[in-house]
């Protein structure tokens, strides 16, 4: 067979389109941040969102709907807004006030991240998804140290990259012993079943050799969904980076990760049924990965101040949330994480949009700055109010529904399985948890007293309306499926 | 002819000297070079491996694809962790890991 019929056989170049086009747009603002210096750079921030939100349209649009890349280029879009909002953030320490000299990649890197989304939720073997992965991975490294005058933000760049190095050595490892083991990248239910009963020899030794190979292959998905051996950076990270690369990293790298994971256990679905060998050890495996996820984001949590750093958290917890997910394969797994992330997707962008409201007003992202919203903006403070519960998941917010549909599938996990009842437990302390953490904003918006100094925040267009949206959407998305399934 | 047990057991050697790099030197260029070497360990058993899967002689070119795709992604992330180094190192004067301080709970 020849090199052509192969890639036809497994990729259409027709699915590939957005991702092209979302390339060619970031190709086009780098041109012309070189040969058209006069314009102001925060307009290719917007151009740039509205790239990507045509790309999410056409993507809804598509026979099949991609829905990991369509939830990546909507948030993609809403984190290139906020960097358009934010102009002082965006160039602040890059060359000083008013100086825009090499802020342009700030707005074009994103796209060229969102295209190896795009190619990762379409990956069908390891190849792919390895170069998709590193595309997202390298043009987040840059983006996280982008204020290279900054201490924090180049110290999260390093950390960023190390321990991402880390986790790209053990997927490559991990791919090459695949490769050895099984004889070919593909991510195919048929290959993974030949290996595991050792290949044509029947050996066990290869047995043996692919299961470490897929091991270390989850390793580098679970670095980037920040589940909890691979969770470490997440802090440092989020609290580094310039806020809307913190943002873009909280929910469009969220997607990705969990597209991967998807991508490596979705032909995993037929073999690991509960009962044989594989579904033990995967059972025993993804609880505890979601059981030490689930303590550490949301514990973790409970004693941050700082804003970023507690929604770094935060995002450890609910992808732990996710997790519980992957312990019921029976489910419609890969609807399920996206509704999750969905939820998880408007209420953090609505945080993060907040957090740079305050950054750049108050010169801080202690969440003591929020002190005193409650009077000052009670408008906003009540949408900020709203996306904060649905992270902590109170009833009539779409955060709710999702919390519940995990619980449901740990539920339906523990018909399987019944000694994964001690789960429960954790997650009902987690959600607990989740509602003190998440009350601390809206405690210090409403109830820590305002200081003299204090103005009233002056709110942006775009902010106002992406909150305002985003929170209508957390609670019609919340409130409708109740109305419908009680007709 | 070499065995590919050899080839194997050389990148686990290289993968685990890599590893243990990162894990305990403070230098980061050094650490950057361990990381490198995890990624050189993973080359040299793609490359054992797509000769040991192949018949007649002819490799499977799949995985020297992969790894010619591991070299040119190991250097643009050489290129990314050198720029961010120097900028440490401007800002910082040290390369060392322990002056990355201001990030902690």
């Amino acid at each position: 067979m020849n090199i052509e019929s192969t890639i036809s056989a497994t990729y259409n170049w027709c699915q590939f389109t957005p991702a092209f086009a979302l390339v060619g747009l970031a190709a086009l603002l780098l041109m012309a941040d070189t040969f058209l210096p006069k314009v102001p750079k925060r307009l290719y921030a917007f151009i740039g969102a509205a790239g990507a939100f045509l790309a999410a349209y056409f993507m809804a649009k598509a026979p099949h709907f991609n829905t990991f890349g369509f939830l990546a280029c909507f948030s993609t879009g809403l984190c290139l807004l906020l960097a358009f909002d934010y102009k002082a953030i965006s160039c602040a320490s890059i060359g000083g006030e008013g100086n825009e000299e090499g802020t342009g990649e700030f707005y074009a890197l994103p796209l060229v991240a969102c295209a190896g989304i795009l190619c990762l939720t379409q990956a069908k073997d390891l190849i792919m998804l390895f170069v998709s992965l590193e595309v997202i991975t390298l043009t987040s490294y840059v983006l996280t140290g982008y204020f290279r005058r900054n201490q924090g933000s180049i110290e999260a760049g390093i950390k960023y990259l190390v321990l991402g190095a880390l986790s790209t050595g053990l997927l490559v490892f991990g791919a090459a012993w695949y490769f050895g083991m099984s004889g070919s990248f593909s991510l195919d239910t048929d290959v993974i079943a030949s290996a595991l009963r050792g290949g044509v020899a029947g050996t066990a030794t290869v047995a043996v050799g692919f299961l470490m190979a897929v091991a270390l292959l989850f390793a580098g998905a679970f670095f980037k969904v920040g589940a909890a051996p691979m969770h470490v950076w997440i802090p440092d990270v989020y609290q580094g980076a310039p806020t809307p690369t913190t943002a873009w990293l909280a929910v469009a790298s969220k997607t990705a990760g969990f597209a991967m994971l998807c991508a490596l256990v979705v032909p995993f679905v037929p073999l690991a049924i509960p009962g044989t060998n594989l579904g033990n050890i995967f059972i025993c495996t993804f609880s505890l990965v979601a059981a030490a996820t689930l303590l550490i984001g949301n514990l973790g949590a409970l004693r941050q101040n700082n804003a970023k750093r507690l929604l770094g958290y935060s995002s450890i917890g609910q992808a732990g949330f996710i997790m519980v997910f992957f312990l019921n394969l029976n489910g419609a797994l890969e609807f399920l994480v996206s509704q999750y992330l969905l939820a998880y997707t408007l209420a953090t962008v609505g945080a993060f949009y907040a957090i740079a409201m305050v950054r750049t007003q108050r010169g801080s992202e202690e969440i003591a700055a929020f002190r005193g919203l409650g009077k000052s903006n009670p408008r906003t403070a009540f949408l900020i109010t709203v996306c904060m519960a649905s992270l902590a998941g109170v009833p009539l917010t779409m955060g709710f529904l999702v919390k519940m549909y995990s619980f449901i599938a740990l539920v339906g996990a523990v018909q399987y399985t019944s000694c994964l009842y001690w789960l429960l437990g954790i997650m009902i302390i987690c959600a607990a948890a989740g509602f003190y953490y998440y009350f601390k904003m809206i405690r210090a918006m409403y109830w820590d007293k305002a200081q003299p100094e204090d103005k009233p925040l002056c709110v942006p267009v775009s902010t106002g309306i992406v909150l305002s949206l985003c929170t209508l959407a957390l609670i019609i998305l919340g409130t409708l499926p109740l109305l419908v399934s009680f007709q | 002819m070499i065995p590919l047990a050899h080839y194997l057991i050389l990148s686990g050697i290289l993968f685990s000297i890599g590893l243990a790099g990162v894990l305990i030197r403070k230098n980061i260029v050094v650490v950057f070079m361990c990381l490198e070497m995890m990624l050189s360990a993973a080359n040299v058993a793609l490359v054992a491996f797509s000769r040991a899967q192949g018949t007649q002689g002819i490799p499977v070119y799949d995985a020297q694809v992969l790894s010619l795709f591991i070299t040119a992604i190991a250097a643009a992330e050489v290129a990314i962790g050198l720029a961010l180094i120097v900028a440490m190192f401007r800002s910082r004067r040290s390369v060392e890991s322990t002056a990355l301080n201001t990030l902690k709970d």
